[in-house]
């Protein structure tokens, strides 16, 4: 009796997976669906770029620029990641692409550890390996492709808010980060503090919420009840920021307390426009994906070698290396004058 | 009553589950090495079976727990508790073995607390697994402050990355205790009762068998190999943090319920677990290294499930009476 109804559910279950599989690859033609017409002909440079979470604003706003750089440059371009950001996964990928037999790893590693052992070996077999975005261990990567300074990241965040509270502004702020094995944002708080002890602003307390934007809400919502004379709150995880800002805007203390941190302007725009947000600040995301396909580019054509103090990238020009890091340049502040100019 | 029949329809049974997995295999095999260069060949498959083996120790646990009709929700959470324990110990004595066999041992100590719970006080052992589930992970969240340890040295790391004759330590000890485990499970009196327990707790009990005595170390015996599947991962991502394992124990469980034991108990043996682990890994990797999307994974794993159910269904299902 239950029969035909069990056949017509696997039959339908069948062909949902093949339409869904037949509808995919023809989508994704344009990135690793060419793999294997390139591998026949003639050698096509394959790169593959690894975000630290896939499918978030920010690291798809980097992708953009990678593409573009890829179409530019004749480049095959592989870009997947973990949908939950775990650096097992990343490893994983890496080992996969290893492989495969890819040239380049461009790695955004969320655990600079846990991803250390693949990508070694990834180098031990020959594929040269770059981080981007967030830097691995030394000896894992042939060079970093850093977004902005630390210094320039910490106080620029602090003289943002100086500027939007009034400089004599008296209160607490704190600030809501990532994890706290983040590199990027121990970096950025390190410079932070000592920007913030020439205010006279108080920085009460720093929560770590992860890459996690309902604990992020809860965790702004917690700081807004426990500190009556809170003037400011940094939301410096591009997932943080965003949680930062609708907790202040729920809390219905828009404007009397101010939110600023780093994410994309196209999150942001609604919190800048209803006045919870003022002013923040990134880098130019577009350009650090694209910078990093023309400098995984240069590293296997033998153009960058280490040493090397300055690497022409297409339309960026000539920017500067310090060290083994290539440097994307300065950062951008965002506020309603114009965040309407960008769309990433 | 009608025990005769009954044995004979189990036989038929568990045979056809292993057979529609198996074909199921092969064709997820067959399309992938058709469609992705180089799938197939020994040397990748070799390497990237690293990515199974924390699994496949857990699911040997999981397999003889569910057999009996239980559950283990807390193995994910046992696996981060030993990690924190192993990273602490080894950061504190410096010695890798002190810090091995402590992370053995909290993992037999979370799966007895689990077996001394369920047996002696006679409680649910999805209710008990899923409390410890979450404070097995506050316990080492809160030990641990999100600290994670790293840097043990390669010879600790050559224990989940070196290899034997080409096959990856890891799956070597798989192998003897997967061996083990099955010649246990069919060869055995206790092995036997495991099932007997399963498939009417009341009839084994009355017939003398000790039936939360073999609970307790079962529920140990998971713990255990959770500590020994921590102890890999740490290996392999040379990193002990609380967050190791996190979501392990419903991708184990679901390796087990495809590979045809039943979730209600006293179906189910060791080759079917292997196969349903084989299918999970490899469609992952197919997935993965065709489309290069994570996301699309978990779409093509849930309709694999759906798909296996049904089809055993469909094939071996006799109408109720």
């Amino acid at each position: 009796m239950h029969r035909p109804i069990c056949w017509l559910a696997s039959i339908a279950i069948a062909v949902s997976i093949f339409g869904c599989a037949k509808h995919d690859s023809s989508q994704t033609t344009g990135t690793s669906g060419e793999t294997a017409t390139a591998s026949a002909g003639s050698h096509k440079l394959r790169v593959a770029l690894l975000p630290k979470i896939k499918g978030i604003s920010y690291f798809s706003s980097c992708f953009k620029g990678a593409e573009e750089a890829a179409k530019e440059l004749g480049i095959d371009l592989i870009y997947d990641g973990p949908t939950d950001g775990n650096p097992r996964k990343q490893a994983e990928m890496i080992e996969q692409w290893t492989i495969d037999g890819v040239d380049v790893i461009c790695v955004a590693p969320n655990a600079p550890d846990v991803v250390a052992s693949a990508m070694q070996e990834a180098r031990a077999a020959g594929v040269s390996v770059i981080t981007w975005d967030a830097d691995g261990t030394a000896e894992s990567r042939s060079f970093f492709v850093n977004q902005a300074s630390a210094q320039a990241i910490g106080e620029g965040l602090v003289n943002a808010m100086l500027e939007d509270l009034g400089p004599d502004t008296e209160g607490d702020v704190v600030i809501i980060s990532a994890d706290a094995t983040s590199e990027n944002q121990n970096a950025w708080i390190e410079t932070m503090k000592p920007a913030l002890a020439k205010s006279k602003l108080k920085l009460a307390t720093i929560k770590y919420p992860g890459e996690n934007a309902s604990n992020a809400l809860a965790d702004s919502q917690d700081v807004i009840s426990k500190y009556p004379n809170l003037k400011g709150i940094f939301g410096i995880s591009s997932v943080s920021f965003p949680g930062a800002a609708e907790a202040v805007e729920q809390s219905g203390k828009g404007g009397k307390i101010l939110v600023n941190g780093l994410s994309t302007p196209n999150d942001m725009k609604k919190f800048v426009q209803n006045g919870t947000v003022r002013s923040f600040i990134l880098w130019h995301t577009v350009d650090l994906g694209y910078l990093t396909i023309h400098v995984a580019k240069a590293l296997a054509a033998g153009e960058l070698k280490p040493g090397a103090t300055s690497l022409k990238a297409g339309r960026l020009g000539e920017l500067s290396i310090v060290g083994d890091n290539v440097m994307l340049g300065d950062i951008l502040v965002f506020t309603k004058a114009n965040i309407d100019q960008y769309d990433f | 009553m009608n025990s005769k029949s009954q044995a004979g329809n189990a036989f038929s049974f568990s045979w056809w589950h292993e057979t529609v997995i198996g074909v199921l295999l092969l064709v997820v095999l067959l399309v992938a090495g058709w469609l992705v260069p180089g799938f197939l060949k020994p040397h990748s498959q070799l390497l990237l079976s690293r990515h199974l083996w924390e699994f496949a120790i857990l699911a040997l646990g999981m397999t003889l727990v569910i057999l009996t009709g239980g559950i283990d929700l807390s193995v994910g959470s046992t696996m981060g508790l030993s990690a924190v324990v192993f990273g602490c110990v080894q950061t504190s004595t410096g010695s890798l073995v002190a810090a091995s066999l402590s992370c053995l041992a909290t993992g037999l100590c979370c799966g007895a607390v689990n077996g001394g719970l369920i047996s002696q006080l006679r409680l649910h052992p999805l209710i008990v697994t899923l409390a410890t589930f979450a404070a097995y992970r506050g316990i080492a969240e809160g030990w641990s402050q999100g600290n994670s340890y790293s840097r043990f040295g390669t010879n600790f790391s050559s224990l989940a990355r070196g290899s034997w004759f080409g096959v990856p330590l890891p799956g070597v000890i798989f192998c003897v205790m997967a061996i083990g485990f099955a010649v246990f499970l069919s060869n055995t009196p206790n092995g036997r009762f495991l099932k007997a327990i399963g498939h009417n707790e009341r009839a084994a009990k009355f017939s003398g068998i000790a039936v939360e005595r073999i609970r307790f170390w079962l529920y140990a015996t998971s713990g255990l190999l959770a500590g020994l599947a921590s102890l890999i991962y740490v290996a392999r991502f040379d990193t002990a943090k609380a967050d190791v394992g996190k979501g392990f124990e419903l991708d184990v469980i679901t390796a087990v319920v495809l590979g045809g034991t039943s979730i209600s108990g006293g179906r189910g043996n060791i080759l079917g677990t292997l196969l349903g682990l084989l299918l999970i890994h490899e469609t992952r990797l197919f997935v993965s290294r065709y489309w290069r999307s994570d996301e699309l994974q978990w779409i093509v794993i849930g309709s694999l499930l759906i798909l296996a159910v049904l089809a055993y269904q469909l094939i071996a299902r006799k109408p109720r009476s």
